[in-house]
């Protein structure tokens, strides 16, 4: 950017490359942070969605010996009033991770895994089991979204609440 | 003439006014979209006004919270525009009140601005041109100073609402901004030149 400096040189910046420097100087000196936007988002959705946010209840680690050797997998517990949510994070070859998950007391709802700039979702079965199979590495968040809007036949009178149910953001693959 | 700068700053002024849109006929989700859009230009705003960045962050985060409720009163991008930066400064001005109690403040918002003569570590981040504009700016009355650093963020077709929000008549900011642009410019000629 030469728009502040070129004064010496006889032309003289327009508005635009002056206004433009100033906005580069400002986002140099004092720039926002660069994730809080993704964490207004956050705060958003979850004002958005009346959710009811779970807490994280329990971690636990397992070595699994497997054919090919040790293979780690993580097993997270969630707990919110209505529900438990408990998934087993295990790595895929590729790197990706799966993620098995069992919803308790069992619903039929629709489970989405919300990362940075995407979501994928699976669709809990009457017992309560979903699985996403390949996850991307990095940080995501549950939300279990109540079956009425899986199945638009219960209509206006769903059985239990609607309130959604999120989870902490959590990272996917153990770096231990 | 039309600048690249104009081009993409109407870019961006069709893209905000099809997010305003969207998130009014209920996508709320577009909502979170205009975050990452128009949180620069707030985040100037509320530093501008002497807040911490601890308090920057947790007032950027109530205006869009407070956002959701008001939407209907949103009619179009520039208006959104001039309602973000107006709660943004009244929640500024909240959180300063309550905090004035407890430590001093300063009034001189330049100071928000890690000290570029003195720090040795920021002169070598600090480009050569960016150090001469940082000059030029604080030589600048402080009410210019403000105008340039909001005014840099914000979409060229809202100038005018914003006008409002920063206390001028609506269409003066026009010809302040062209005044305060000027003497940015005579005070980067000062400096360049014998």
């Amino acid at each position: 950017m030469t728009a502040a400096g070129n004064g010496r040189g006889g032309t003289q910046p327009d508005d635009g490359s002056l206004l433009l420097a100033v906005r580069d100087f400002f986002e140099t000196v004092d720039p926002m942070p660069f994730d809080l936007p993704e964490r207004i988002r956050f705060a958003l959705a979850l004002h958005d969605l009346e959710a009811e946010v779970a807490r994280m209840a329990r971690t636990v680690n397992e070595t699994a010996q497997v054919a090919r050797g040790a293979e780690e997998s993580r097993i997270v517990t969630f707990d919110s009033d209505r529900l438990t949510i408990m998934i087993r994070i295990e790595s895929n070859p590729d790197g990706t991770a799966r993620v098995d998950g069992w919803l308790a007391p069992p619903q039929a709802h629709r489970v989405e895994m919300s990362m940075t700039d995407s979501s994928i979702t699976a669709i809990a079965d009457e017992l309560g089991r979903f699985v996403f199979h390949s996850v991307p590495r990095g940080t995501g968040r549950l939300i279990v979204r109540p079956s009425a809007s899986v199945d638009d036949e219960r209509g206006d009178d769903p059985p239990y609440a609607v309130k959604c149910v999120i989870t902490p953001a959590l990272s996917l693959l153990a770096d231990e | 003439m039309l600048t690249a700068n104009q081009v993409s700053a109407d870019d961006h002024y069709a893209r905000i006014a099809g997010l305003v849109n969207d998130a009014k006929q209920g996508r709320r989700e577009a909502v979170g979209e205009l975050v990452p859009e128009l949180s620069p230009l707030l985040w100037q705003v509320a530093r501008s006004s002497g807040l911490s960045s601890s308090d920057a962050e947790d007032v950027l985060q109530s205006v869009w919270l407070n956002l959701l409720a008001h939407l209907d009163a949103i009619r179009t991008p520039a208006s959104l525009t001039s309602w973000l930066i107006t709660t943004t400064k009244r929640e500024a001005w909240r959180v300063r009140a309550a905090d004035r109690r407890q430590k001093p403040v300063d009034h001189e918002w330049l100071t928000a601005i890690p000290d570029a003569g003195a720090d040795s570590e920021q002169r070598l981040i600090m480009k050569d041109e960016q150090r001469e504009l940082w000059e030029a700016l604080r030589s600048l009355p402080g009410r210019c100073q403000k105008l340039l650093r909001i005014v840099a963020f914000v979409p060229r077709p809202d100038y005018d609402d914003v006008a409002a929000r920063l206390g001028m008549p609506r269409g003066s900011v026009g010809p302040t901004r062209g005044r305060c642009l000027d003497k940015l410019r005579s005070a980067l000629d000062g400096e360049g030149g014998p």
